[in-house]
């Protein structure tokens, strides 16, 4: 008997269609990836498999339980990690887990054996609340809950979005040790190294299953999209010889604790460069220094030739910023948002108006210009709040993870438009968790514990470890932290 | 019953840990009760009025004398016209007129009161205050004796309203929030793919406010003996059973507010208007339920804290057996059982 049968399952939300005639059998014991670009249906498809929605039509069992009708059995069989965190963020590790286990009818004492790889490792932290706990370790914790009652059937809706590679590693050995244990495993991620840890995989897209296979056959078979050409980036041309960010021993601390702990480089004019580090290393801290958002402990700076002490506000004037959670306003109209953002940075009415349609014939988003950005799909939505981030022409833009939950064809194309912003010589400031992305920067710095360990040219830093690429250099300096959470 | 406690604990330590929460919760009625009890006032005290008279006999010094003498009026001035009495009330140097007549002495009659009648209900007050006081007491035709409040304070009206507006906000807005928070955060998708049944996962969530909203009650009951002096006349325990009906009440209220709201500010905001403002207008809170139009009578016979206000006001200051309230007991039970049951009915197992 299968653990998962999906018999043609189709689920549409009003005029959308989230999934249509979708069927995959998943064996006793399986790791089975559920892959494809946001928007996919994924999520829709897990929601069923647990009893939370619905479908329109087609049947389906888990664990040979029907989902309509034996909601109950399921629930009692099941291990559910959904997107967004699962945790109570103002209760303590401990206090969620045997919360959680309480919840499923079981003891901590008695689920512990299930857990105890995994939660050997945040146990020190069993007092701390999990909201101040680092991403990874949320994902370990929430991990641990799921698991707390022994399912026999695990859902995991991408649960390593925004952790750095080393956790994410962490992550995925301990699934290897659940299949050890029987527990059949469900999941999705955005990350092609773990998509190759699947024993299979479905891939997803608009809610239609384009094909089921191991691996490396659909990561061929559909190498258009996650494994696009690489681009071409023709450096030095456009690299100027005045830094436009230049930094001397900054410390941020926070009481005894030191966020960012004495880090000094310098960035140059139309410079991509990439600021890596696993998740709490510090990397937010000095972005929100650079920024003009919070003042510096210590150390020196200039941004644009402003000083990061006492010009916040020209600097502020002369930079763009997209971050990963806050882009553009989801219900304003495409134009609106320009025109909004534009305005804000003192842009006339004529140049607005021009520049707009500039861009959006650039884009390809002539015919969307009065369309709600909620009505868009993820990754246009980053290319359109990276191209209003520089649209009133920053000396540097600074982007916080531009590029969380999308495929790696989408990934490319927003590479595109940066390498495009960085030949008009704008500099790019950027953090992401995609190790491939750190290849295409100019520049690379790591930061470990608060502190630069590593900066130089992609090729520099993989000579200088005698590692093979920038993943593995990122691993080898990461495990050496010692602290381990924000 | 392990889970249903660590459910319980689970939801505690949420309150518990958000202060500001927690402070505004025990503050909000302590603030109220002093504004309410001192601040706001209908009680006439210190109406500051002007004496107009051609001639000062002893017979007119009299009744000023008892006008001055009692805590309701001040004597500011003592001027000649009326005219000239009309200008100081216009000018808010005086809020009304005594006027004697030129043969008030000679006659003992005669008397014009010119009252400043721009707020009605305390020109009325005043107008009633000033003829007690005047008559008083050498020609008595009537008498009039208060029941149960006496000295005519506020507060006794205030309390049993204030005690109906805050159980119901907290309750309701407080249960509706943190349901709605569980299904903004993600958490709630973990908790319907548990095994546990939604009822328990309901009644765990209501415990910690019923606690609360009891802790309030006893902070507002005590607030009202001893700082504002309101007598508790009736039996503590009746008051204790009511206030448990309309508590219930309240808490399914919220849970049904949270079935309709899909974040926290949109269950904020239907707690608050859908709630507050025909509580406040309509419950016979503010204004007496008997001199509004019809309509707006028919709408406050569905609207819960009439029935609780009403209730209060008859078991805590009038002191009466439980007897004499079953009516608003029935209906408020009544009310109670009508949105629990429905409450549950509408509460979602799956997602949208």
């Amino acid at each position: 008997m299968n653990a998962i049968e999906v018999h043609h399952i189709s689920k549409s939300y009003g005029k959308v269609k989230a999934l249509e005639d979708v069927s995959f059998s998943v064996g006793k014991g399986e790791v089975f990836g559920l892959i494809g670009p946001d928007g996919a249906g994924k999520t829709s498809m897990y929601r069923i498999l647990c009893t939370l929605l619905l479908p329109n039509m087609g049947s389906a069992t888990v664990d040979g339980y029907d989902v309509k009708r034996q909601t109950r059995e399921i629930r009692r069989r099941v291990g559910y990690m959904p997107g967004r965190f699962s945790l109570y963020q103002d209760l303590t590790v401990e206090e969620n887990l045997y919360f959680f286990a309480t919840l499923f009818g079981t003891t901590v004492e008695e689920g512990y054996n299930s857990i105890k790889a995994v939660y050997s490792q945040i146990e020190r932290f069993k007092n701390r609340r999990a909201g101040a706990l680092s991403g990874g370790m949320k994902q370990k914790l929430a991990l641990c809950c799921a698991l707390i009652h022994s399912p026999s059937v695990l859902f995991l809706d991408e649960p390593t979005t925004g952790v750095d590679p080393v956790s994410r590693k962490e992550f995925w050995d301990m699934l290897a040790m659940l299949k050890e244990r029987g527990i059949t495993i469900l999941a999705s991620t955005p990350y092609l190294d773990e998509v190759r840890r699947c024993e299979r995989v479905a891939f997803l897209h608009q809610g239609h299953l384009q094909g089921i296979d191991t691996p490396d056959a659909i990561l061929e078979r559909f190498s258009d999209v996650f494994n696009p050409p690489a681009i071409e980036h023709s450096k030095a041309v456009t690299v100027g010889e005045e830094n436009v960010i230049e930094v001397q021993h900054l410390v941020k601390s926070f009481g005894s604790f030191r966020a960012v702990d004495d880090i000094s480089f310098s960035v140059r004019r139309g410079e991509i460069f990439g600021f890596l580090g696993a998740n709490g290393a510090g990397k937010t801290t000095a972005m929100h220094i650079l920024t003009g958002l919070s003042q510096p402990t210590q150390g020196t700076g200039t941004v644009v030739g402003y000083d990061i002490c006492t010009e916040h506000e020209q600097i502020k004037k002369n930079i763009g910023y997209m971050s990963q959670k806050f882009s553009l306003y989801e219900d304003l109209t495409v134009a609106e948002n320009i025109r909004l953002f534009a305005g804000i940075y003192g842009m006339n009415d004529q140049t607005i108006a021009r520049k707009t349609d500039e861009l959006l014939s650039r884009l390809n988003f002539a015919e969307h210009k009065n369309d709600l950005v909620s009505s868009l799909p993820l990754g246009w939505k980053q290319k359109l709040a990276f191209s209003v981030s520089i649209f009133h022409e920053p000396g540097v833009v600074f982007l916080d993870e531009p590029t969380g939950g999308v495929d790696p064809a989408t990934r490319r194309q927003f590479w595109e438009l940066i390498y495009d912003a960085a030949a008009r010589g704008i500099t790019v400031f950027v953090t992401t968790h995609y190790m491939d992305e750190a290849e295409y920067c100019d520049r690379i710095s790591i930061m470990v514990d608060g502190k630069i360990r590593a900066l130089g040219t992609p090729d520099e830093l993989k000579q200088n470890y005698h590692q093979p690429d920038i993943n593995h250099v990122f691993t080898y300096l990461a495990r050496q932290a010692s602290r381990s959470s924000d | 019953m392990k889970q249903f406690s660590s459910f319980v604990i689970k939801e505690a330590k949420h309150i518990v840990r958000d202060r500001r929460t927690m402070l505004i919760l025990f503050v909000m009625p302590v603030v109220l009760m002093l504004i309410f009890g001192f601040a706001i006032s209908n009680d006439v005290r210190n109406v500051r009025a002007v004496v107009v008279t051609s001639q000062m006999d002893h017979v007119t010094q009299q009744v000023i004398d008892r006008l001055s003498h009692s805590e309701y009026f001040v004597i500011t001035a003592t001027v000649g016209t009326s005219k000239e009495a009309e200008q100081l009330i216009r000018r808010q140097k005086a809020d009304m007129a005594v006027v004697f007549s030129k043969d008030f002495a000679a006659k003992r009659k005669g008397i014009q009161l010119i009252v400043d009648a721009s707020d009605p209900n305390m020109a009325q007050q005043w107008n009633t205050y000033a003829m007690q006081t005047i008559l008083n007491p050498q020609s008595s035709l009537i008498e009039t004796k208060m029941l149960y409040n006496p000295r005519m304070k506020s507060a006794y009206n205030f309390v049993p309203a204030i005690m109906g507006m805050l159980l119901m906000l907290i309750c309701a807005m407080m249960t509706s929030v943190s349901i709605v928070r569980e299904k903004e955060k993600g958490t709630m998708e973990v908790l319907l793919v548990s095994p546990v049944r939604p009822i328990m996962m309901i009644v765990a969530k209501a415990v910690p406010y019923l606690v609360l909203a009891f802790a309030i009650l006893v902070s507002i009951l005590l607030m009202a003996r001893f700082v504002l002096g309101v007598p508790l006349a009736g039996s503590i325990l009746w008051i204790f059973v009511v206030s448990a009906i309309y508590i219930l009440l309240a808490l399914s209220l919220g849970l049904l507010i949270s079935n309709i709201a899909s974040s926290q500010l949109m269950a904020l905001l239907l707690s608050a208007m859908v709630l507050l403002m025909p509580i406040v207008m309509l419950s016979g809170m503010l204004f007496p339920i008997e001199s509004m139009p019809m309509v707006l009578q028919w709408i406050s016979a569905v609207i819960p804290p009439r029935y609780y206000i009403e209730a209060m006001r008859k078991l805590m200051i009038m002191g009466v057996g439980i007897g004499e309230v079953m009516r608003e007991v029935a209906i408020l039970s009544g009310m109670t059982i009508f949105l629990l049951i429905v409450s549950l009915a509408k509460f979602k197992t799956r997602l949208e």
